[in-house]
């Protein structure tokens, strides 16, 4: 995959941990998805595996974030949700986080250092989305970027392809985001806001 | 009826249970229907697991997926025992669950459609020999188990839900990206997903490299730890725990735990021949003192009964941690003995919840006090749960402890063992205290109601937990010499 490419994913997903509309961050991440299965499918052979694997991407990156529009449909808000941190904060731990992630994994040998390295970011960067925003739909989406990450890799190193794609993508479209989404959509109906700040009873 | 018949009737029953209860209309059908099935479900699990342990040492049936071996017994038998008893005081939870999430006329079937899909994810895990499959197997268990632990449709529980569920999914996404890495790695020894089998990544170890498989077998350590409850990413474990209604409080911990650390065990063994022992075993190590060190101040403040139990997780999963390091023959006895030890105690003191919380329901929020003052036979349930928790003898965890500490002097690992032998005795000064109060100290004073019909049940329970755990104690003298001990350490895959 091309260092372009990569730069580009990574970009959207600072994108996603910086803007503040949950619509504008589906899009977002919607951008991210279809750029990773549009470059899965370039990168592929014909009638390989690669393409199946590809074209399910593909799928992925329109599915789910249908769902996450019909859930932010579900559950309107007055007007965003006052982020916890400004943009600026979150740009510095966001580029702080996946810098210092990226220098301390060593080289894997993969055959693709560019992808190595934008893998971790993205992974990072999704931890780093969950951790600091606070909307459960902007959660959700933390959790789709960091998985972005993982076949990032598994795009750019085709042995790692097929079986990632298929694992991952069933999984997610099939049952954990679908029960994420009803979980927003409840959390929404309990306390009249995505907020999951307001959620913060259980302590010690 | 043939080893692969018994695997797939294993796991087809409660996958069709999920489906017919699902359709109950009829809170009492459904109660009756998830209880047949469940026995039935229990039955085929506890066959499959006897043969498993009754195999001659280092035979396992295997198939294209799957593998039946001393381990997967052990820990199979266990799954099976839980899985029955929380179906078996289910119907006394939900009695008087009120509606929960879903509409009451739906809550009963929704429950236990979630439980006997959660209960078949657990099942298939211990059988499964692949780590990709089990990988999509304990995701599997996140969906199912995520909607049971905000069943009750609180505020508080929604919360409890949404961690699980967002901590747990990005633990497997780390995972998932060590998996991958995993099997670019092991590339060369071709076979497609198959190369991701256990016995084919002890065999490609020799070809695996060496910095790529530790950063791979990091990945996929850190990730299941984010499932296990190992610290410090165990945060949603307590409040999973606690919220949770207590039969899946109880396979949460009792099942859940144990089955996903067998996965990481099971991994630990395969990558072990490419990475050397040292790597793993500091890393094993370092869970599980870590873990032991934030469970302990907590057992030391006065929590609610769950609250406490779910801490008593952590601290439990970390001594399990420092075992599965150790690695010596006597510290895997300890920690096979130790499995099944903890699941029996912590899975009664789940079900001692239930009358517990219907005859005083502010015990969810703040600690007991004086149960046996109005509640015996619960109160028997607590202490012989909190009793065998805190190692006290007979208690089969008080020899599964030793031996987990003589072990690690066997390894040579004689500073952990002496902190972690302090951090235990602290521990069980905690819940010792904790025992004292919440049985023998003053009553609450708060209103109670009468005593529950399910105290009745859960003191059923607690006479064949007692007698279980005696055993165990037994037991455990013939663990170490034992085949199921040879083929946790190496003996077979």
């Amino acid at each position: 995959m091309s260092t372009a490419t990569i730069v580009v994913l990574v970009g959207l997903g600072f994108g996603v941990m910086l803007v503040r509309r949950r619509s504008f961050a589906i899009w977002l991440l919607t951008a991210q998805s279809l750029l990773l299965g549009v470059a899965a499918l370039t990168l592929a052979e014909p009638g390989s595996g690669m393409v199946v694997a590809g074209v399910i991407l593909i799928v992925r990156a329109v599915a789910l974030p249908g769902l996450l529009v019909l859930t932010r449909r579900r559950t309107p808000e007055p007007g965003p949700v006052t982020p916890a941190t400004t943009v600026v904060v979150r740009l510095l731990v966001a580029a702080a986080v996946s810098l210092a992630a990226v220098a301390s994994v060593p080289s894997l040998g993969l055959g693709d250092a560019a992808a190595e390295h934008g893998s971790i970011a993205l992974l990072c960067l999704g931890i780093a989305i969950v951790i600091m925003r606070r909307p459960a739909l902007l959660q959700l989406l933390g959790i789709l970027v960091a998985e972005n990450g993982v076949y990032l890799l598994a795009a750019s190193i085709q042995a790692g392809l097929p079986f990632a794609i298929e694992l991952g993508v069933v999984f997610d479209l099939a049952l954990v985001i679908t029960v994420a989404a009803a979980f927003a959509a409840k959390i929404h109906a309990e306390v009249g806001s995505g907020d999951t700040d307001l959620l913060k009873a259980l302590r010690d | 009826m043939t080893d692969r018949t018994l695997v797939l009737a294993v796991l087809a029953v409660p996958i069709f249970s999920a489906a017919l209860v699902g359709l109950m209309t009829s809170a009492r059908a459904a109660d009756r229907l998830n209880l047949v099935t469940s026995v039935l479900t229990a039955a085929l699990a506890s066959t499959l697991a006897a043969i498993a342990l009754l195999a001659a040492p280092g035979e396992a049936a295997t198939g294209s997926w799957y593998l039946v071996d001393a381990s997967c017994g052990v820990f199979l038998a266990l799954v099976a025992v839980i899985g029955l008893a929380s179906a078996l005081v289910s119907p006394a939870y939900l009695r008087h669950a009120g509606r929960g999430w879903l509409s009451a006329r739906r809550s009963h079937a929704s429950y236990y459609a979630a439980f006997n899909l959660f209960w078949a994810a657990l099942l298939a895990l211990p059988l499964v020999a692949n780590l990709a499959l089990a990988w999509v197997l304990i995701e599997a268990t996140t969906a199912a188990s995520a909607l049971l632990v905000a069943f009750s449709g609180k505020r508080s529980a929604l919360e409890a839900g949404w961690k699980y569920l967002v901590l747990t999914t990005l633990g497997l996404a780390i995972a998932l990206l060590g998996i991958v890495i995993l099997f670019v790695a092991a590339g060369g020894t071709g076979g497609g997903l198959a190369r991701l089998d256990w016995s084919a990544l002890a065999a490609a170890a020799d070809t695996l490299p060496a910095q790529t498989t530790l950063v791979a077998f990091v990945l996929i350590m850190v990730g299941l730890a984010s499932k296990i409850g190992w610290a410090p990413v165990h945060n949603w474990l307590p409040d999973a725990h606690s919220e949770a209604p207590p039969p899946i409080s109880a396979m949460l911990s009792a099942a859940l735990l144990p089955t996903v650390l067998l996965i990481a065990w099971r991994t630990k063994l395969a990558l072990e021949p490419a990475l050397g022992g040292a790597a793993v075993k500091e890393l094993f190590v370092g869970f599980g003192l870590l873990s032991l060190a934030i469970a302990i101040p907590f057992l030391w403040r006065p929590l609610p009964w769950k609250r406490l139990l779910a801490y008593s997780s952590l601290e439990h999963m970390g001594i399990l941690a420092l075992g599965i390091g150790f690695g010596t023959p006597l510290a895997i006895a300890g920690v096979v003995l130790h499995v099944a030890g903890h699941g029996i105690a912590k899975a009664l003191g789940f079900y001692a919840a239930i009358p517990l919380l219907r005859q005083d329901p502010a015990a969810a929020e703040s600690p007991p006090r004086g149960v046996a003052r109005s509640n015996g036979s619960t109160a028997a349930a607590m202490g012989i749960s909190l009793m065998s928790l805190a190692g006290l003898p007979p208690s089969p965890l008080f020899v599964s402890e030793l031996m987990i500490l003589l072990g690690g002097m066997q390894a040579g690992l004689l500073a952990v063992s002496a902190l972690a032998a302090v951090l235990l005795a602290l521990g069980f000064i905690g819940l010792a205290h904790a025992l004292i109060e919440g049985l023998l100290g003053e009553s609450a004073g708060r209103g109670r109601h009468p005593t529950p019909r399910s105290a009745r049940a859960v003191s059923l329970l607690a006479g064949a937990a007692a007698a279980a755990l005696l055993a165990l104690t037994v037991a455990a003298y013939a663990l170490p010499d034992s085949g199921i001990v040879a083929a946790l350490t190496g003996g077979s895959p």
